[in-house]
């Protein structure tokens, strides 16, 4: 391999995203153990630190140097831990569409990255996060039925919604020249959502886990003749050069997600989401729908997903507040008329154009 | 001219009509204004907005550059692109701009409305076919040692290949005359227009070189009936790192607009 100074301030900028990203990593668990802990200082808990590092000091990093680092973590570290941070779990790495509808719909919430959308809803129930997020469905794509499995057994609420624009940039590690790129990395839905955008250039597209996965693959790797589709934010928080921003076909390509508590909404709201199933008996799920129609209450999802007894769950969203007389007297009827029945929540809906 | 199979005009009336958003090239005057390079965010946006202002149709700027010197401004490249893209969101104003390799075309073409190809390009022909691919309008310069045959053979080449918009642009030759930049050759206006059916454009500003030619190149060339006209303008022309001499500011080239406009209405109307 070439040395030079290019070359070397190069892996300098590389290990520095990683630095900077293995921090953001041990601020988020410094973050998450006071829920664990009673207060904030445990000097016993700094002690044993502060004596690992010792026992650590290695070649060029001395134990004065190392101590002095670590007194400033720490310092952030119980700072963080004193603020009444709002913890939003998610799935997928950093700069995953999900981060960017949590910071949608709360700009001062810290999303906190999770690996399977079964530890988003587990986090929220065990108290471990304030909130979760997660994708219902997608103009494109259809209904994420992972998510919607796990709605139907879930004790959470449903305390928002946020609609957001899914908007693909093409990015590259800083330096690389634009022409040089020939396969272009990312989740197979991404990649079919840009299609034309990638043989029109020329690119070989290759799957990859999640778009925000390959955005940080090429961040660490710093490779040549690649590129990744991802999120503007993945590009921001990997340092990546963005090479076109919108490079999707379409522009209709919109994704819904749920915003999860433990405990019900306490605002009102203008949205309101159940979920029920019926009896395999003819007129049964009419029956259901009749009601909403009967009250003059619009429906604005109606989705059915198979669950384990062998009938169907039925998702329905519609507009109204469960503050209304009518709609509380709806839901009675409903609750009648119908097994298995729940209000997942009452909350408002944002809408990012 | 015998070769010519597709550029070559069949029947009296044909002409090519390009449709660019709102716009009709071949059939209004289309007017194309902008900085000869993109030097940055504020000296392209700025300038943008007093050329929309002044009435112009389009936007011009070199994010490649081609130079007579290695050394001299090549052009900001792809954040050049990005640029001229925001000028596009900030007016609406569709961009207009060069390509020199052809291994930046799709790139070119995901940034640009029309792309351009510059005299000194005029007979790359790799760069022609490839451009011949693309789906964008073609604005085709005439090179400056190249005679009008040449000329639309080059056209015939991006035709050939499946893209049938190509505009013509003359932009001066090379005489023995040293007192201007170029000599602005006008008679192609009904020249092209008798030979073929696609859209002439002129460049007076790069056909004289001089600030004080050019208004009056242009309106003779809008006398002569051409489609359109590229014209450079800078907010601050002492400032350019190119072709400083022949740049308007926004205020100058607002008021030659006023003219050329009145005089566009008048040659159209039935006598």
């Amino acid at each position: 391999m070439r040395m030079d100074l290019e070359s070397i301030r190069k892996n300098i900028d590389i290990l520095d995203g990683k630095i900077i990203k293995l921090l953001n990593d041990r601020m988020e668990q410094a973050v998450l153990s006071r829920k664990f802990k009673t207060g904030i200082l445990d000097t016993s808990r700094e002690e044993q630190i502060y004596e690992k590092i010792r026992e650590n000091s290695q070649n060029l990093l001395n134990g004065d140097f190392l101590l002095d680092l670590y007194k400033t973590i720490i310092t952030e570290s119980k700072n963080l831990q004193s603020k009444d941070l709002k913890l939003m779990a998610f799935q997928g790495e950093h700069g995953a569409y999900s981060e960017v509808a949590a910071k949608g719909w709360d700009s001062d919430c810290v999303p906190m990255p999770c690996m399977e959308f079964a530890d988003v809803f587990e986090g929220v129930k065990n108290g471990l996060y304030d909130y979760g997020i997660v994708p219902v469905e997608n103009t494109l794509g259809g209904i994420v039925s992972q998510v919607n499995d796990l709605m139907i057994h879930t004790d959470l609420f449903v305390v928002g919604a946020i609609e957001i624009p899914i908007s693909h940039c093409l990015v590259t590690y800083r330096g690389n020249d634009y022409r040089e790129i020939r396969e272009v990395y990312s989740h197979v839905q991404a990649l079919a959502q840009c299609r034309h955008f990638l043989a029109r250039n020329k690119l070989t597209p290759v799957q990859f886990y999640d778009t925000a996965g390959a955005a940080k693959m090429l961040s660490e790797k710093g490779k040549k003749n690649v590129a990744a589709i991802s999120s503007k934010l993945a590009a921001q928080l990997y340092n990546l050069e963005i090479i076109k921003e919108s490079v999707e076909d379409h522009d209709i390509n919109r994704t819904r997600f749920l915003v999860l508590s433990k405990r019900e909404n306490k605002e009102s709201g203008t949205k309101c989401s159940i979920v029920f199933s019926t009896a395999h008996k003819s007129g049964t799920l009419f029956g259901v729908l009749e009601q909403f129609a009967a009250a003059d209450l619009n429906l604005t999802r109606i989705e059915s997903v198979p669950n384990q007894k062998g009938t169907y769950a039925f998702f329905l969203d519609f507009i109204g507040s469960n503050e209304e007389e009518n709609v509380k007297e709806v839901l009675k009827k409903v609750a009648a008329i119908s097994d298995d029945f729940r209000v997942l929540g009452c909350y408002n809906e944002v809408s990012v154009k | 001219m015998k070769n010519l199979k597709l550029v070559k005009k069949t029947e009296e009336k044909q002409k090519t009509i390009i449709r660019v958003g709102d716009l009709e090239i071949g059939k209004n005057l289309i007017v194309i204004a902008g900085p000869c390079s993109v030097e940055s965010e504020g000296q392209t946006v700025q300038t943008a907005i007093g050329v929309k202002e002044a009435g112009a149709n389009m936007l011009r700027g070199g994010a490649f550059k081609p130079r007579t010197s290695p050394y001299a401004f090549q052009g900001l490249g792809l954040k050049g692109l990005k640029i001229l893209d925001k000028a596009r969101k900030v007016t609406g104003l569709p961009i207009v701009t060069e390509v020199v390799d052809p291994r930046d075309v799709s790139w070119v073409c995901e940034y640009a409305d029309v792309i351009q190809i510059g005299a000194r390009n005029m007979q790359n022909f790799s760069l022609l076919k490839e451009v011949g691919r693309v789906e964008k309008p073609v604005l085709l310069k005439r090179g400056m040692y190249s005679t009008l045959s040449e000329w639309l053979n080059c056209a015939e080449y991006i035709l050939a290949e499946g893209n049938p918009n190509v505009i013509l642009c003359e932009r001066g030759i090379r005489t023995f005359e040293t007192y201007t930049r170029n000599t602005l050759d006008l008679s192609m206006i009904p020249a092209v227009k008798n030979e073929t059916h696609l859209p002439i454009f002129i460049d007076p500003s790069h056909g004289t070189g001089k600030k004080e030619l050019i208004e009056s190149m242009i309106y003779a060339a809008i006398s002569a009936g051409t489609d359109g006209l590229i014209i450079e303008v800078h907010r601050n022309p002492s400032e350019a790192m190119s072709d400083a001499a022949q740049q308007y500011t926004p205020q100058e080239f607002a008021e030659i607009m006023k003219k050329a406009r009145k005089l566009d209405k008048f040659m159209k109307e039935d006598f």
